[in-house]
C-alpha cells in the first residue's frame, strides 16, 4: 500500500502542470528521425558498427559472458597457484646428498614350460653389484647408546 | 476454457522493430515522449537540456533494441536508460546551469490539490504562480540526482514504490528511505510557503 501523500508530496505534484506547448510532442517525432539522419551522414561506419557491438556487449555481459569470464577467471588464478606451488615445493638435503642405492639389473629367470631345467640368476655377480650404502635417513645426531644414562 | 491472455502491445511494437521495422520504433517513440519528458524535464528544471537529452535516450533506446529480451516491460527497459542518462548528464552538469522552465498550464487553477493548497484554511500561503514554480525547481535541484529521480517518479509522476525499485534496480526500502531523507530536505527548503 503506498503511503498518504503528505504536504510536500501535494506541492510537488503541481509540477505536473509544467507543460511545453503542445506541438513541442507533435515536433519531437520528426526532430528525432532529423537527428538520427544527421548523425548516421556525420559518423564514420567503424564508429556506427562499435556502437553497435558496445550496446549489444552491454546487454549480454551480466547474463552470458560475465560468468563465463568470472568462470574463466577463477580457473585461470586456480591453475598458476597449483603451478606455482608445485615449483616451490621444498627439496630434502638429506635426500639429495645421498645418492640412490644403485639398482639391480632386472634378470629374470629364463624359464619355459618346455625347458628341463630351470636357470637361475648368476647370484654372485648381483651381490658384486648391489653396494650397501649409508642409510638415508638420519634419525638423530648422536645414537641413542651414547646417551649418558639417567642418575637418579 | 483457457483465458485470452491480454498481449502488451509495446512487445508487439519491440518485435516489430527487431525486425527491421523502424515505423514501430516511432510508435513507440510518440507513446513514450511525454512521460519521459516529464521525468527527464523535472529532473533537470531545463527544457533544452531535456529535449537533447530525450532525444539521446530514444536513440541509445534504438541501438540497443535488437538486445531487449523482454526480461523486464519495455516501459521499465526505457524508464532505466532515461533515468541513468540522466543522472549521468547531472553529475556531469554540476550546478552551472540556468533554470529553462515550461509554463505553467493555467488548468492549475482548477485541480483540486491546487485549490485545497492555497485556500485560506491551508498552511501554505498565497503565493505567485509563477514564484512558487520557481521555488519548488530550487528545492528540487539541491537534492542529489539519484533523490531527485525518486521524487520526480513518486511524488510527481505518481508511480508505485515498486516499479521505482525495479527501474532504479534498488530494493523499495531503498525507495521508501530515499523518499523520506528527499521530503525532509524539501520540507525545509520549502518552510517559508507555510502561513506563518
Amino acid at each position: 500500500m503506498e503511503d498518504e501523500p503528505d504536504e510536500i508530496s501535494k506541492l510537488l505534484r503541481l509540477k505536473r502542470f509544467e507543460q511545453p506547448p503542445p506541438e513541442y510532442f507533435e515536433r519531437f517525432l520528426e526532430e528525432f528521425k532529423d537527428r538520427q539522419r544527421a548523425q548516421l551522414l556525420r559518423e564514420p561506419a567503424w564508429r556506427i558498427g562499435w556502437d553497435r557491438i558496445v550496446a549489444f556487449i552491454g546487454e549480454q555481459m551480466p547474463a552470458r559472458i560475465g560468468y563465463g569470464l568470472a568462470s574463466t577467471a577463477v580457473l585461470a588464478a586456480a591453475a598458476l597457484a597449483s603451478f606455482n606451488i608445485l615449483e616451490n615445493r621444498p627439496v630434502e638435503i638429506i635426500a639429495s646428498n645421498t645418492p640412490a642405492p644403485q639398482q639391480a639389473p632386472a634378470q629374470t629367470p629364463s624359464f619355459a614350460l618346455n625347458s628341463p631345467q630351470v636357470q637361475l640368476p648368476d647370484l654372485p655377480s648381483l651381490a658384486r653389484t648391489a653396494s650397501f650404502t649409508t642409510p638415508r635417513y638420519v634419525m638423530d645426531a648422536q645414537p641413542v647408546s651414547y646417551e649418558r644414562p639417567s642418575s637418579f | 476454457m483457457a483465458e485470452a491472455v491480454p498481449v502488451n502491445p509495446d512487445i508487439a511494437l519491440v518485435a516489430r522493430t527487431q525486425s527491421g521495422d523502424a515505423k514501430a520504433f516511432d510508435e513507440l517513440v510518440v507513446k513514450y515522449t511525454p512521460r519521459l519528458y516529464g521525468l527527464v524535464y523535472n529532473m533537470t528544471s531545463n527544457h533544452e537540456d531535456a529535449n537533447d537529452l530525450l532525444q539521446d535516450v530514444f536513440a541509445k533506446a534504438f541501438r540497443s533494441i535488437n538486445g531487449f529480451r523482454g526480461k523486464s516491460s519495455f516501459y521499465t527497459w526505457i524508464h532505466s536508460i532515461a533515468v541513468n542518462m540522466t543522472i549521468n548528464f547531472l553529475k556531469k552538469r554540476g550546478r552551472r546551469f540556468q533554470m529553462s522552465l515550461d509554463d505553467v498550464d493555467l488548468n492549475i487553477q482548477n485541480d483540486k490539490e491546487f485549490i485545497e493548497l492555497t485556500a485560506s484554511s491551508s498552511p501554505i500561503r498565497e503565493a505567485d504562480l509563477g514564484e512558487l514554480q520557481q521555488k519548488l525547481n530550487e528545492s528540487m535541484l539541491k537534492l542529489s540526482p539519484e533523490h531527485r529521480a525518486v521524487v520526480t517518479m513518486f511524488d510527481i509522476q505518481g508511480m508505485p514504490h515498486a516499479e521505482i525499485s525495479k527501474i532504479l534496480g534498488i530494493s523499495e526500502g531503498t525507495v521508501r528511505s530515499r523518499l523520506f531523507y528527499a521530503h525532509r530536505q524539501l520540507q525545509a527548503h520549502l518552510e517559508e510557503f507555510r502561513k506563518k
